[in-house]
């Protein structure tokens, strides 16, 4: 298993659209993946879930991966949150 | 039907328009639990699963369309909804719902969107609050499917009108097509909701959380709003209606013209530069400061990290924020200007009391001095975003050299804390401080020694120097930007600052109003900072006054007894020298209707 802390520095949050490009990568790999913000844990490949976390702008999130793709998941997943999510 | 009060809510969106109500039924559904016999549960899911095919195909149509009309903005929304009708997650829960809790399709998949719904509600951030409409949006279109009602029928307006609403979801605002739609008006919502965006993004004028305004309003009653100030009038008097239409017009011919001054600088026919730069709000609207034209940023409220939410900003927090707009500005300048609180403007959390004179009471530089840890906060994230941009600080309302003392002792004691840790920030970052009250205009000269600049805050300057409360209507008249007492005092500011070398500004409506600018440039103020929407008339006003001339009417304004006589001579003076429509401002919005 491997895991990572991400920051979201968009500067409305984890609003819709970034958390619609997440899914959509965290759906590219294999692994199950699950992201986690205070005690909440949502499946990643979840819209709804990850947009039920509501992480305003400097939020810390938890990204957990678990299979054959963990690695690669978890360095994508993170370096997407450091471009803002292609959104800004 | 009589006509009502004027309604007062925010402005989301800025102009005015006039037209008949076009008031849009809420769209509630009724969402009933229902015990399902084990022998339809086949039939439920079946069910479901067409409703949801159904809604998913009618959201991909309306992407198509909405892709070739060019409307961005409300594609990608409609796009999330289609994503999360595909997301398996809603469809495994609401499936299991039906075959384990035997309940039926519409309410295992309502009650998933409602507390998704309800957790957006509950946030302590604005933008999510104003998001929670679009779990509601994309639930109503399934369960109209699952309950039969087929697709609701789209908005389409005969007749230009204004839209009266509750809130605006994402899929009513389609047709939002400039010239059938004049203006939104909404009972709820925020600057950053659906309505407020869509409405700016259009330029569509809007007022929303409005509160009552549907239930004021009836289908075709005339109303006309203002999306400047907020204000609402239902069923307006003859006098109202032509008062608004007329400035309307004004508005769009002034638009056109001033449009292509975007990109000229602020300099007058005998060569005299001035600084022209806009107020920031929210970080959001800084679209609109790099559309006007401006040569920066010269007040950037930051209040609104402080207030309507249930705990303190984190430094991460301001840091993203600031460093996103000193780099969306890069290279002109944002002048950030630290908390401002207390006043109109408490904070819940900071565990405030109720003070027989918030004005006179714990605010601006006051209470964050008090809150020292908070300040440093705020500190920190703008002295870490320095580097990014062009970034410089300033503090409101001081009112003493002592005050001044501490807030740059606190600055310097941050900058040393982020040299310890090894953060990086700009050394040069300038600081400066607001002018708003008149301690501090009579020792400019001293804190000149202290700063780098001056920036003039003429809303409080007029409150405090004329010792009249704004809020109250009885002495509304008192407030009165022309009175010889401001203008001497913003002159003696200039006076003290040009003496030790620092430039002067004023920001404050006053400097939006062109005639009065033109006081202001004749009185060598150096800097502007109006709102965008002001923007293209003052640089319209500089680009059209040669300075000597606006000299001469500071020199003969600042000998006159009274803001009467010299208003007298602004109109007399400038008024055959400059164009009509720069002069289409609203100078008699405090008459009576």
């Amino acid at each position: 298993m491997k895991e990572a802390r991400l920051t979201i520095l968009n500067q409305d949050g984890f609003h819709a659209r970034p958390c619609s490009v997440f899914v959509h990568m965290a759906s590219r790999f294999k692994s199950e993946i699950w992201v986690r913000r205070d005690d909440v844990e949502v499946n990643a490949k979840s819209l709804l879930g990850v947009m039920m976390l509501a992480a305003e702008t400097g939020a810390e999130l938890i990204v957990r991966a678990e299979g054959p793709d963990e690695a690669e998941a978890i360095e994508a997943l993170t370096k997407l949150a450091e471009e803002k999510f292609g959104t800004e | 039907m009589a006509r009502s009060e004027t309604l007062k809510g925010i402005a989301a969106s800025p102009g005015l328009a006039l037209g008949p109500a076009h008031v849009l039924a809420p769209l509630e559904l009724d969402v009933h639990r229902r015990a399902l016999p084990e022998a339809e549960v086949g039939n439920e899911l079946a069910r479901f699963g067409r409703a949801l095919d159904v809604a998913r195909g009618e959201l991909e149509d309306l992407a198509q369309q909405l892709g070739a009309l060019g409307e961005e903005e409300t594609r990608q929304i409609l796009e999330v909804q289609r994503m999360l009708l595909a997301d398996p997650s809603v469809r495994g829960e609401t499936e299991r719902a039906i075959e384990q809790e035997r309940v039926n399709a519409e309410y295992a998949f309502h009650r998933i969107f409602a507390q998704a719904a309800g957790a957006y509600e509950a946030s302590d951030t604005e933008t999510f609050r104003d998001r929670a409409v679009d779990f509601r949006d994309v639930s109503r279109r399934v369960l109209r499917h699952l309950t039969g009602l087929g697709p609701r029928a789209p908005l389409d307006l005969e007749t230009p009108c204004v839209i009266v609403a509750h809130d605006l979801e994402p899929s009513q605002t389609i047709h939002f097509h400039k010239g059938k739609v004049l203006g939104v008006a909404t009972d709820v919502g925020g600057r950053t909701s659906h309505s407020a965006l869509l409405a700016r993004s259009h330029g569509i004028p809007a007022v929303v959380g409005l509160r009552h305004v549907t239930r004021i309003l009836a289908d075709g009653d005339l109303v006309a709003i203002d999306g400047f100030s907020g204000a609402v009038w239902p069923r307006p008097s003859t006098r109202r209606a032509a008062r608004v239409k007329r400035r309307a017009r004004l508005l769009d011919q002034l638009g056109v013209q001033l449009g292509a001054l975007k990109d000229l600088p602020a300099v007058t026919p005998d060569g005299h530069t001035v600084e022209l730069s806009a107020n920031l709000e929210i970080p959001e609207e800084i679209a609109h400061v790099l559309e006007s034209g401006a040569s920066g940023v010269g007040l950037y409220r930051t209040e609104f990290f402080y207030l309507g939410r249930a705990h303190l900003p984190s430094e991460e927090e301001q840091f993203a924020a600031y460093k996103g707009v000193a780099e969306r500005l890069h290279p002109r300048p944002v002048i950030i200007r630290t908390m401002d609180l207390g006043g109109d403007k408490v904070a819940s959390y900071l565990n405030t009391e109720a003070e027989a004179n918030p004005f006179l009471g714990w605010r601006g530089i006051r209470f964050a001095l008090h809150h020292p840890e908070v300040f440093r906060t705020q500190l920190r994230a703008i002295y870490r975003a320095s580097v990014v941009g062009n970034v410089k600080l300033m503090f409101p309302m001081v009112t003493t050299y002592d005050e001044l003392d501490a807030a740059l002792a606190l600055c310097e004691d941050v900058r040393q804390e982020l040299t310890r840790e090894g953060h990086a920030f700009d050394a040069q970052c300038e600081i400066g401080m607001m002018v708003e009250t008149p301690s501090a205009v009579w020792s400019a000269d001293v804190m000149a020694e202290r700063v780098s600049f001056f920036s003039v805050g003429s809303n409080d300057l007029i409150q405090y120097t004329l010792a009249m409360d704004r809020g109250n209507e009885k002495i509304a008249y008192l407030y009165e930007p022309l009175d010889p007492s401001i203008l001497r005092s913003i002159r003696a500011t200039v006076v003290a600052g040009h003496a030790h070398g620092r430039w002067v500004g004023v920001c404050g409506e006053m400097a939006g109003d062109p005639r009065i600018a033109a006081l202001l440039m004749g009185m060598d103020v150096d800097e502007f900072s109006v709102s965008p929407f002001d923007l293209p008339r003052v640089k319209a006003l500089v680009r059209a006054l040669p300075y000597a001339r606006a000299q001469a009417l500071a020199q003969a304004a600042l000998l006159l007894p009274s803001a009467k006589a010299i208003r007298e001579l602004l109109a007399r003076e400038l008024d055959p020298l400059l164009p009509p429509v720069l002069l289409g401002g609203d100078d008699d919005e405090r008459e009576p209707d």
